[in-house]
């Protein structure tokens, strides 16, 4: 029994040891460049994946494109006001429309439209986490977090922790929110209660922080102007600095362990692998 | 007899003939175009540019916008009796976060980048 016992705690020992080595080198992982998808006439500013494939927003065409991993378009679907970076959740695409300042929703080829609380200008970002609906409200400079009937207002305009400037982009992950605090040149992070937690990308000097990807280990910023993606640990660390290879890049998606990075200039996605 | 209702006929048909030119004259008038180019500081990224569009579009009698990110240039076409002014012009380009450099009104289409 003795034997038994001890054979296990080794056991878990090894277990937990591994796991905890597996995260340190998801941590300290380096993106390297694989290629280049030519997205034709397709102006992207938001990615999401599904699956195998990829949404992309058009926003020049004012359209939602999906593709499978090598580019190749398999469905669109036109008649979007501006759209610019979507969400997914299971099978609906969240898609906000920066002209009209609605989110529509694009499920099974329907199209509906998701019921707003607060009146919006300029819809830049969504995020959505199970009833949890965030919204970047670019020229209010706040977010907006919606749960069931209830509103909460997060930042003001201003330039201060906790502030917003043009923000462009948000996600919600492990109950928080990352902010891309676009005209700010930085990631602002903040709890479910509107509090600041902390501020991503101050010392890189980051032109315009137009996107934000938050992975299980890792903050992902696409820096519209420089021209690069800044790679940071969950503290804010940075680990990694990609550039050379992009046009002014939007925004991120992670797919089987590659990085899909959408350029808006340069009408095409960059394809890095860990 | 005969000639007075001659006269009335061609009297009445004169005038309906000159009342349909002043209405097609006055319609003519009302649809005519302006164009005008502003030329626009600090339109960085397609969030600004389609932000002015969208302040832009706000405005009474436009009838189209094309932004060129590149230049810095909105070119609108607006119903000459509802031209905005270039002081209201101005204002939506400073209100839309940007530095308005200069407005210009045409009668004529200005020579897009990509119609070249």
């Amino acid at each position: 029994m003795k034997i038994r016992i001890i054979s296990f705690l080794i056991g878990l020992i090894v277990i937990s040891g591994c796991s905890e080595n597996k995260k340190k080198k998801k941590e300290s992982t380096s993106w390297k460049f694989s290629k280049e998808i030519q997205l034709g006439n397709i102006s992207p500013i938001g990615i999401v994946a599904q699956g195998n494939f990829l949404w992309l927003s058009d926003v020049d065409n004012n359209r939602i494109v999906k593709i499978d991993l090598d580019g190749k378009t398999i469905e669109s679907f036109d008649g979007f006001q501006r759209p610019m970076h979507i969400a997914i959740q299971k099978d609906k695409i969240y898609v906000p429309e920066f002209t009209s300042d609605a989110v529509k929703i694009i499920e099974n080829r329907n199209v509906s439209m998701l019921a707003l609380k607060e009146n919006t200008d300029a819809i830049g970002g969504i995020s959505v986490d199970g009833n949890t609906v965030a919204i970047a409200d670019f020229y209010n400079h706040r977010i907006i977090l919606q749960q069931y009937d209830k509103v909460a207002i997060i930042g003001k305009e201003g330039h201060n922790d906790g502030e917003l400037y043009y923000p462009t982009d948000v996600e919600i992950k492990n109950e928080l929110i990352y902010v891309a605090d676009a005209y700010n040149n930085r990631v602002q992070v903040f709890d479910f209660e509107g509090n600041y937690v902390k501020m991503i990308g101050w010392n890189e000097n980051i032109k315009v922080a137009t996107g934000v990807k938050v992975t299980d280990t890792q903050i992902i910023i696409a820096d519209f102007e420089g021209n690069r993606i800044l790679i940071y640990d969950l503290n804010g660390k940075l680990l990694q600095t990609l550039s050379d290879k992009y046009n002014q890049p939007t925004d991120i998606e992670i797919v089987n362990d590659k990085m899909y990075v959408v350029n808006y200039k340069g009408k095409s996605i960059s394809v890095f692998n860990e | 007899m005969k000639n007075t209702v001659k006269h009335t006929g061609l009297l009445v048909l004169s005038l309906i003939f000159f009342f349909s030119l002043s209405t097609t004259n006055a319609q003519t008038s009302s649809n005519e175009i302006t164009y005008v180019k502003v030329e626009v500081k600090g339109l960085a990224c397609p969030f600004c540019a389609y932000g002015l569009e969208k302040k832009l579009k706000e405005l009474k009698g436009i009838e189209t916008i094309k932004i060129d990110v590149e230049e810095g240039l909105a070119y609108l076409t607006t119903l000459t009796s509802q031209k905005p002014t270039k002081e209201t012009l101005e204002k939506i380009v400073t209100d839309a976060g940007f530095t308005p450099s200069s407005v210009v009104f045409s009668k004529k289409p200005f020579n897009l980048k990509d119609e070249n």
